[in-house]
């Protein structure tokens, strides 16, 4: 397992908003191809790190390689074709229809108006997350959930290697999320690598592969490993978990 | 079907609206037949009919098209990527910039008057957009509160123009502000279509990439464009077709906020099209303002009253209906 190569790699990631520090000494290697989830307290870093690695924040300390090259020596659109981002909430001010939205994940491509390629991209997209039922709706008029899924197809419709996704999860409802979750594990099949913010240990641990875990200023990364799964995500979250075994599945239950 | 008919029309609309526009006026002497032989058989018309449709009412129908199509797209325009439904070149004190500086023009003569205007309608909605900006978020309220400050600035500088001007000048520049053609001029025509065609062809390059900026900074950067620097050649584009019209019309005020929400209202949001539309409806529905503004009275009254008389309801409407995050 050791020898796949990483397609990201952070070398002593610093980060702080005014004189507050977020992310400290950061060193991590995310390996290609593989469903990396990271865990963390909220105000952790978490977002930070994955803006800072999809170059929507200026470096301030360290450096961030993708895929063997400086994100600094990646123009805007080479780090397009490499990393899509998904945002952990996003605004809408215009009534765009759906099909006008996921059709922006093209921009890289684009020079002045999307073509018949592109529109066929952005259709398998709207495909893929089964949201075809949703493609001449208004954006703005969709239940969280559904916009989240709007998104998620935008940025798959701009064909990046890696998927960055905040929080993909959070504004569905349990169907939604496994099938969602189901569907980014198709990804990796396909050939993606996703790094995905997930808050749910139960849900982390079904489908990671790699996890990053950020706890008290400091980062770790590390293959999943369920002997230490419950070590992990009780520092992490600093709560009290209970770990039942059925069946030889483990769940992780809150005491409340 | 609907809107196939109504993008039929919107295309249409233009040919109808100007040449019935060269029919009104306070001559009642040219008819319909001195238009035909003006167009077809320029040998049998008469000398006056030519020189009140060729040299009076022609360039100013055109001049008020042009003006209406840009204000309407730089409007649609500086909405989309300030993300802000209810700005437009009014709001953002591009007009009184460019008024501003319009005016320095003509009262000092050296400083060439479309120059003058296109950098102080830059230095206006740089002022406001500065002013707005907190945290690097703008957001809708507070760009329109800057709006209204750079407004006052400009209106204020405008003021000290007019005072230390000639009294006799001081009609006519208050009548200019108020937006007005009645001294419209093919010179005006030669003047503006130069930053007017340059700034369209921009604007018409950047029409689908604005769709991507209405969907904001981080959205746009994470799928590969710089928004930031797109964002600074839009708005130079807009500004310079915007300060453009307004050197010659002065001030018209919320005309760009009234048509873009028209054409969104009849044909969606997206922007690949609108730009087109904004042009076509603006530039026709002012050229009908126009006429009324022409002929309701013995006298001409300021087409920017009408358009400000329009706009205000319209704009509160607007306030009201969309919600608009007073948080955010």
């Amino acid at each position: 397992m050791a020898t796949i190569k990483p397609i990201i790699e952070t070398n002593g990631l610093s980060f702080a908003y005014h004189s507050k520090t977020v992310l400290k000494d950061c060193t991590i290697q995310i390996p290609e191809n593989q469903f990396t989830v990271v865990l963390g307290r909220n105000g952790s870093g978490k977002s930070t790190l994955l803006r800072l690695m999809a170059g929507l924040l200026p470096l301030q300390k360290g450096s961030v390689r993708i895929d063997g090259i400086d994100l600094k020596k990646l123009n805007s659109k080479q780090r397009a074709g490499l990393i899509g981002f998904l945002p952990q909430k996003h605004k809408a001010i215009f009534p765009f229809k759906v099909d006008e939205v996921v059709l922006t994940g093209r921009a890289a491509q684009v020079r002045m108006i999307p073509s018949e390629k592109d529109r066929s991209i952005r259709d398998e997209a709207i495909e893929m997350l089964g949201i075809g039922h949703l493609k001449h709706r208004i954006y703005s008029e969709l239940s969280g959930g559904e916009q989240q899924l709007v998104m998620i197809a935008r940025a798959l419709a701009q064909q990046p290697k890696i998927l960055l996704l905040d929080e993909p999860v959070s504004h569905l409802d349990y169907n939604q999320q496994i099938r969602l979750l189901r569907l980014l594990k198709k990804l990796v099949t396909n050939g993606k690598s996703i790094v995905t913010v997930l808050h749910d240990p139960n849900l982390a641990l079904a489908v990671a592969e790699y996890f990053v875990l950020i706890h008290e200023e400091k980062v770790s990364h590390i293959y999943a490993d369920e002997a230490n799964y419950y070590k992990w995500i009780q520092s992490v979250f600093s709560c009290d978990i209970q770990k039942v075994e059925r069946e030889g599945v483990s769940f992780y239950i809150p005491r409340i | 079907m609907n809107r196939k008919f109504a993008i039929f029309m919107i295309y249409l609309l233009p040919i109808p609206v100007l040449l019935v526009s060269l029919l009104i006026g306070s001559s009642e002497n040219i008819g319909i037949s001195d238009i035909f032989y003006l167009f077809f058989e320029p040998r049998d018309s008469s000398e006056l009919a030519r020189s009140i449709i060729m040299d009076i009412r022609l360039p100013r129908i055109l001049l008020v098209f042009i003006t209406g199509g840009m204000l309407a797209v730089s409007g649609s325009v500086l909405q989309a990527i300030f993300r802000n439904p209810l700005v437009d070149p009014y709001v953002l004190g591009l007009s009184s910039g460019a008024a501003f500086g319009a005016a320095l023009g003509i009262a000092t003569v050296v400083i060439p008057v479309q120059l003058s205007a296109f950098v102080f309608g830059i230095v206006a909605v740089g002022l406001s957009w500065f002013m707005a900006r907190k945290n690097k978020e703008v957001s809708i309220v507070s760009l329109i509160l800057a709006g209204i400050i750079t407004n006052g600035i400009f209106t204020s500088l405008l003021t000290i123009v007019q005072i230390m001007s000639d009294p006799f000048k001081l009609q006519g520049i208050v009548h200019w502000i108020m937006g007005n053609f009645h001294n419209a001029s093919w010179d005006q025509f030669s003047l503006i279509i130069i930053p007017v065609v340059i700034g369209f062809v921009i604007l018409y390059f950047f029409r689908w990439k604005l769709n991507v900026l209405a969907l904001g900074d981080e959205e746009a950067a994470s799928s590969g464009l710089n928004p930031t620097r797109m964002k600074i050649w839009i708005l130079l584009a807009a500004t310079l077709a915007g300060s453009a019209v307004v050197a010659v019309s002065g001030i018209i005020g919320l005309y760009g906020l009234i048509i873009p929400h028209i054409v969104r209202m009849i044909f969606g949001v997206d922007n690949r099209r609108t730009l087109v539309f904004n042009l076509l409806l603006g530039g026709s529905f002012l050229v009908i303002i126009d006429n009324f503004s022409r002929t309701m009275a013995g006298f001409e009254i300021p087409i920017g009253v009408f358009t400000m008389l329009i706009g205000a309801p319209f704009f509160i409407w607007l306030l009201k209906k969309s919600n608009i995050g007073w948080q955010q």
